[in-house]
């Protein structure tokens, strides 16, 4: 029936809407550039959401963890046979989302009578300044876009830019400390996550009409903003990687565990009270 | 397959041949004799915070100094460092290899490589290395040394050609220069009053240094110490804050002082 060619672009229609509903209850992310490295910030139930993937390159998704699990080993193995085989300084996030993640998200995607992966990522690149790091995205469908300085995974579009001007108006990449930019990533994650569950609200409230986007992001204030951040920690992990690049030895990566957060984080301390 | 986290297991799935076979073992004819001492003096000795690695810089072939700037202690991963005496092509490949698998574990697993599991996969290469080894073009003998967090001490192997490992208990030692610093370490741990594993790291350092200088003396394929050049071993510390280079100007100090005017 989906050799039709209006069929086949209806499919793929609803399967957009299919995808675009599993990610509303999923957790944001958010990577941002400082002078001595990149902080990535998400938050999970316990089984970890950032991974580190080279030497220099580290990687967050949302969506469903066996997909995500499925596409962390194919690019593991990218990179790891690359590095291998030529050299570590050859593996670069660039190539291994163009031609390695990217073409096999979007087959999966349009090959509609297999299941797509439910996957968005981001993958950051650090280099050896931070005007050098270089952020990567690849949505369900594929699509993958190259950021500096910063970037974000939500569950819409318009989540992503409202997360992405608050960064920008936040940070400057050179001269922030880890402990700033730290602060700033998690503000700008209980932005995005506040953003989605009104996003949420909306849609559930007025399932016939389209939500209006615009209406429920750009509005926080601080307050509430913190106030979210607070009920979700009362559930979830707040979890943190940081790319160093002044660190001794060749993997740059590092998870940043509860205890260093809490210190680094006076707003912790205060939401498990 | 990458679910197992085996690197190895992976590069040959994409066509990676480790060893190529030498072509005429086992025919009649076939003439090379396995060599098995090697141009060169690498040790390990477990001293009071941890183990110290060391090794000479002189890579020969027959009787030609090739080099005399050789790095043979080669640091795996943050705790680990294997010495290596023996065909280098064959030695750095094998190097190579293990800290890719070690990175390639942690990163896919999420968890560390015990340090058994490394050992494992040390005497894994040492075997498939087999063929090369007793046709003389490849033979390999290490000495690995590390600290396990989780047990929290330094531990020493050292392996046969054929990967076969044994536990140096205080030390060991691999290399052409090896036999003349066994004995001198066996002695000195034994009867000198003081045993290495209660040495301070100084001390100790000072007789690695030793130690290499003597086996340079009756060994033409150790490089020792060559003060006109300003050439030093290299020598590691790996203690519970993982592997450390002592810095050839601290040797230099120390050779001057404490092992120079008793040559």
């Amino acid at each position: 029936m989906y050799e039709e060619p209006y069929r086949w672009v209806e499919a793929v229609g609803n399967r957009r809407e299919y995808l675009d509903d599993q990610f509303r209850q999923g957790s944001p992310l958010v990577a941002v550039s400082y002078v001595d490295g990149i902080v990535l910030v998400t938050t999970s139930h316990g089984t970890p959401k950032l991974y580190e993937i080279y030497d220099r390159i580290g990687l967050g998704g949302m969506g469903h963890p066996a997909d995500l699990e499925k596409l962390r080993f194919s690019i593991l193995d990218m990179a790891h046979v690359e590095g291998f085989q030529r050299s570590p300084g050859d593996v670069n996030g660039s190539r291994l989302i163009k031609y390695g993640l990217a073409p096999v998200i979007k087959q999966a995607f349009e090959e509609i009578f297999k299941a797509p992966y439910i996957t968005k990522l981001l993958l950051a690149d650090m280099g050896n300044l931070p005007n050098q790091d270089r952020y990567f995205t690849v949505d369900y469908d594929g699509t993958f876009e190259e950021h500096h300085d910063m970037a974000v995974l939500g569950a819409s579009t318009s989540i992503q830019d409202t997360m992405r001007t608050y960064l920008k108006s936040q940070v400057t990449p050179v001269a922030s400390t880890f402990q700033a930019v730290l602060e700033v990533a998690v503000r700008a994650w209980a932005l995005g996550a506040l953003s989605q569950s009104q996003d949420n609200e909306n849609t559930d409230a007025s399932s016939s009409e389209t939500p209006d986007k615009d209406q429920s992001s750009e509005s926080f204030s601080e307050e509430q903003i913190l106030e979210h951040l607070k009920t979700v920690l009362t559930e979830k992990t707040l979890e943190c990687a940081v790319l160093e690049r002044n660190i001794p030895g060749s993997s740059k990566y590092r998870t940043v565990d509860q205890q260093e957060l809490h210190s680094l984080l006076p707003l912790l301390s205060q939401t498990t009270n | 397959m990458g679910f197992q986290g085996d690197f190895f297991q992976l590069l040959k799935e994409r066509g990676y041949q480790f060893n190529i076979p030498a072509p005429n073992i086992g025919e009649p004819g076939h003439t090379a004799q396995p060599s098995l001492t090697q141009g060169t003096t690498v040790l390990a000795l477990k001293y009071r915070d941890g183990v110290l690695v060391a090794g000479d810089r002189r890579a020969t072939a027959g009787n030609t100094v090739m080099y005399d700037r050789t790095d043979k202690v080669l640091e795996i991963d943050r705790y680990c460092v294997m010495a290596i005496a023996g065909v280098p092509a064959t030695a750095f490949e094998m190097a190579r290899v293990l800290e890719h698998s070690f990175k390639y574990f942690r990163r896919s697993q999420l968890q560390d490589l015990s340090f058994e599991g490394k050992l494992r996969a040390l005497s894994k290469l040492l075997k498939e290395n087999a063929p090369a080894a007793l046709a003389g073009t490849g033979a390999v003998v290490p000495v690995f040394a590390g600290y396990d967090p989780q047990q929290g001490c330094g531990k020493i192997y050292f392996h046969d050609i054929l990967g076969a490992e044994f536990e140096g208990v205080d030390h060991a030692m691999s290399g052409s220069g090896s036999p003349t610093i066994r004995g001198i370490l066996h002695y000195l741990n034994r009867w000198s009053g003081q045993p290495l594993s209660t040495l301070a790291e100084e001390e100790a350092t000072i007789i690695i240094l030793r130690l290499l200088t003597s086996a340079a003396e009756f060994d033409s394929a150790t490089g020792g110490v060559n003060f006109e050049a300003n050439l030093y071993p290299i020598i590691k510390r790996i203690t519970e804050k993982g592997v450390e280079t002592i810095p050839a100007e601290h040797l230099k100090t120390l050779y001057t002082s404490k092992v120079a005017q008793y040559v």
